[in-house]
């Protein structure tokens, strides 16, 4: 994949209460215990009431903890939506792998949107994008709350954190969440769901 | 191990927040108050999850001026103390901080404050940094989460070396990235001393006459030692241009440069990060022989506009820019910086290319959980307003019940600051014609600054009604205990105040307690107490008691109590859409024929669905174990 190798920009988004802050934070620790720079940036308070969230995550060699519109290497969604939502933040050649989940906003009156529509326009856009089973995965592994996990795990897969962070140092960060077995199985899952969707340089 | 105990010596992700909770037990601090507000929370909750262990006193305060107030009496005592806030609550605690610079502190005391610029989760964005220039009080700016940790053990040792009160200023930017931290050792914590008089205390105008003359010596011996803060306030590079830059702004600038490759070592680099005092000597020096000066610093021109002045006195003539490249408005953006940094020098600036996806995506507004009792009450409260046909004014507050301004409820039509729905009330009551005003304020929010307004009204006679909603938690920052939960920061037993108590303590006759699960029961609460308002032309208080959605259900799974599942019943519905339009649980989906779905991984069974039904096709398909309705309470 055609990253600078002097850093790498992740932007997570997705919807308050899917996860997002604690992937990002694995993320980062992993990354410093392994001795690369890692910044991951918030944005918390009221998003925490099922509104979008955007967690931005820099690693290598960086100042400042937001991710530009245009810079991403990789957009990482847990919602298709909000997949959507981040692709502005995708570099050219960038790459956004979403999870399949797709949840209209509660707003009454919405006409709701299909899976095939938003791949369409993804497609239409010219966009490099994966579509990760997360829900499948984790319902798989016993809990729909280790979705987060899925994904985390699907972004190692890619490959696109390889001379950043070790997958070994994030998966001894899973282990230490609670109900650390399911959230480690769902890493695995993730890992090899990924790994199918292996980003070559 | 809690993250902020971490070993001297090693290197820890840590939020800003967290780093300055960190600094605080480096620099043996004893005591700390806040309030909660985003960005600012983590400093009082990360101390207050280690608090026992680390031997130290935490406590969330009423509001930002009892933290102050707290947190001097115990710098009075000998105790070194923090007070943490958001922007918005140094407005609430700066009476008392224009008063402690006049008689200064004893132990180390930091003032934290940390701003919200774009306003990710406030009312308006303000430059905290102002607050420096009219009240005495040195200002640190850190620029990332290191900084923040040894700045907060800067200040401190400081404050308490020239008896003086400082104040940290943080922004989103810093308050809420996480970044790495090399931890210093810990200071066993001094948590007491003794108190002992001094004329200086007592601010009656002789005494504050002569502490006046005393603050503005005191002022620039501050601004003397900060001139020498080499590791803070230092000269990167060299180059016949400048680039002078404050706490945040510092990262933007540095990534900034680093992308221009040969460019960048033309540019000095003047960072600073004690912006109050203005450590004048130090920048002058550094800029005296530039021909070009750009500011970059995030809202107000605060080091633009002194950096100006000090160099119109000493006649020297740069270039300066400052807001002219950079603007006023919102955060900084890397985006943003580097536009300002590559037009500064005279570089084509880039637009990026950028994906268009060709489809119409809907906004997501925050809302209310699923079995929020908010929404049970917006939805009550609409029926009871209708029933009475009233025209009724929603006077709305800051707190998770801001968000009853969208669909469907319509039920907030003024928003301004915490307090001001009652506040507001007052004077729609004797002022709005045929309309009915509703205060509309959480517990928290009530305690904090909700109360002086109640009295107003039972005192001046405003016909108003006052509804409290409280869930038993300052819910909209994550849950933090507060007067009403029973419970403190650090964990232990609380006395529980009590609303009702405090309405009809001041002579408030009609107060109605209801539930908001019961649809029936809270309508009628609350229009018996409307009615009372408007026949009465006197205020009333109802008081709607369910605990937040969030708090209930993490203490049904810790005491793994079943949580209870409704789904709809297919054939039952009609799809009529009450429940999935007007009340608007987030747990419900629409399927394609128009009928409700349940979501059973989002559903909290609170059941209220099920109850305003009219088909009675939502129904209950796992039942609820022992001890699911204590959980709400």
């Amino acid at each position: 994949m055609d990253v600078s190798r002097r850093r790498i920009n992740i932007v997570m988004t997705g919807v308050g209460g899917q996860g997002l802050i604690t992937a990002a934070r694995i993320l980062g620790e992993a990354a410093v215990e392994g001795g690369c720079k890692a910044l991951v940036a918030e944005t918390h308070g009221l998003s925490q009431r099922g509104g979008a969230v955007e967690v931005h995550v820099r690693l290598g060699d960086v100042y400042s903890s937001l991710v530009p519109r245009g810079e991403a290497d990789v957009v990482l969604s847990f919602e298709m939506i909000e997949a959507v939502r981040g692709v502005p933040y995708l570099r050219q050649g960038g790459v956004l792998l979403t999870a399949d989940t797709l949840m209209m906003p509660p707003t009454p009156g919405l006409r709701p949107l299909k899976r095939q529509q938003i791949e369409a326009a993804l497609k239409g856009a010219g966009v490099r994008y994966v579509v990760i089973p997360a829900r499948e995965a984790a319902e798989k592994v016993g809990s729909y709350l280790a979705e987060n996990m899925v994904m985390l795990g699907a972004l190692v897969g890619t490959g696109a954190l390889d001379g950043f962070v070790e997958p070994e140092r994030i998966r001894a960060k899973v282990q230490e969440l609670p109900m650390a077995d399911k959230n480690l199985a769902a890493f695995e899952e993730g890992i090899r769901l990924g790994s199918q969707a292996r980003l070559r340089p | 191990m809690y993250r902020i105990l971490g070993r001297a010596g090693s290197t820890a992700l840590l939020m800003g927040n967290e780093a300055v909770a960190r600094g605080f037990l480096e620099a043996g601090g004893g005591f700390a108050a806040g309030y909660p507000g985003t960005p600012s929370t983590e400093v009082i909750e990360s101390l207050a999850e280690v608090a026992k262990e680390a031997g130290i006193y935490v406590e969330w305060s009423s509001n930002e001026k009892v933290a102050v107030e707290a947190a001097y009496g115990a710098s009075l005592a000998g105790v070194r103390s923090i007070a943490t806030m958001k922007h918005v609550g140094l407005n609430v605690a700066a009476d008392a901080l224009m008063s402690i610079a006049y008689t200064g502190v004893r132990g180390g005391m930091l003032v934290f404050v940390a701003g919200d610029p774009s306003m990710w989760s406030s009312q308006n964005e303000q430059d905290d940094r102002y607050y420096g220039l009219i009240s005495y009080v040195p200002v640190l700016t850190p620029s990332d989460p290191q900084e923040a940790k040894d700045l907060t053990v800067l200040g401190l040792d400081l404050s308490e070396k020239f008896s003086h009160p400082f104040m940290m200023v943080s922004t989103t930017r810093v308050s809420h990235t996480r970044g790495p931290v090399v931890l210093g050792p810990l200071r066993p914590p001094r948590t007491a001393g003794k108190f002992e008089r001094a004329r200086g205390l007592t601010l009656v105008p002789a005494v504050a006459r002569e502490q006046r003359e005393k603050l503005i010596s005191k002022w620039e011996d501050i601004r003397k030692t900060f001139a020498g803060l080499g590791q803070f306030n230092r000269v990167e590079g060299d180059g016949d241009v400048a680039i002078v830059t404050d706490g945040v702004a510092y990262g933007f600038v540095k990534e900034s440069l680093s992308e221009l490759g040969p460019e960048a070592d033309k540019v000095k680099v003047v960072k600073i990060a004690t912006p109050l005092p203005f450590p004048r000597s130090f920048v002058i020096d550094a800029i005296s022989n530039v021909k070009r000066v750009l500011v970059v610093e995030e809202l107000e021109p605060v080091v633009e506009g002194q950096l100006k002045q000090a160099l119109e006195e000493e006649r020297l003539t740069p270039e300066v820019h400052g807001k002219d490249l950079v603007g006023l408005a919102g955060e900084l953006t890397l985006d943003r910086v580097r536009r300002a940094v590559r037009s500064f020098l005279g570089l084509p600036v880039e637009e990026p290319r950028l994906y268009k996806v060709d489809l119409q995506i809907p906004p997501r507004p925050p809302a209310f959980c699923p079995g929020c009792p908010h929404r049970a009450t917006f939805y009550a409260l609409r029926r009871a307003v209708n029933r009475l046909r009233l025209k009724a004014i929603y006077s709305g507050d800051i707190g998770c019940y801001s968000l009853g301004l969208y669909e469907p409820f319509r039920e907030q039509d003024i928003i301004i600051e915490m307090g001001g729905s009652v506040g507001a009330a007052n004077g729609l009551a004797h002022a709005a014609q045929d309309q009915v005003p509703i205060a509309i304020i959480g517990d928290s929010t009530f305690f904090h600054a909700g109360i002086p307004g109640l009295i107003n009204a039972m005192y001046n006679r405003a016909p108003m009604l006052l509804l409290v909603l409280d869930n038993r938690t300052t819910a909209m920052t994550g849950e933090q205990p507060d007067p009403g939960s029973g419970v403190t920061a650090m964990g232990d037993e609380a006395p529980v105040i009590s609303i009702e108590g405090i309405a009809r303590g001041i002579g408030i006759e009609k107060v109605v307690t209801f539930d908001p699960f019961d649809i029936n029961g809270a309508t009628n609460a609350m229009a018996e107490a409307l009615e009372y308002v408007v026949k009465e032309r006197r205020p009333a208080v109802a008081v709607a008691r369910r605990a937040c959605a969030l708090d209930a259900l993490r203490r049904a799974r810790k005491a793994k109590v079943q949580v209870p599942l409704y789904q709809v019943e297919d054939d039952k519905c009609t799809a009529c859409g009450i429940c999935y339009n007007a009340f608007s649980c987030p747990a419900i989906f629409v399927k394609d024929d128009r009928k409700a779905w349940i979501d059973p991984s989002l559903c909290t069974g609170c059941g209220v669905c099920a109850e305003i039904c009219p088909y009675k096709a939502i129904v209950k398909v796992v039942q609820e174990g022992k001890g699911w309705e204590e959980a709400w309470m």
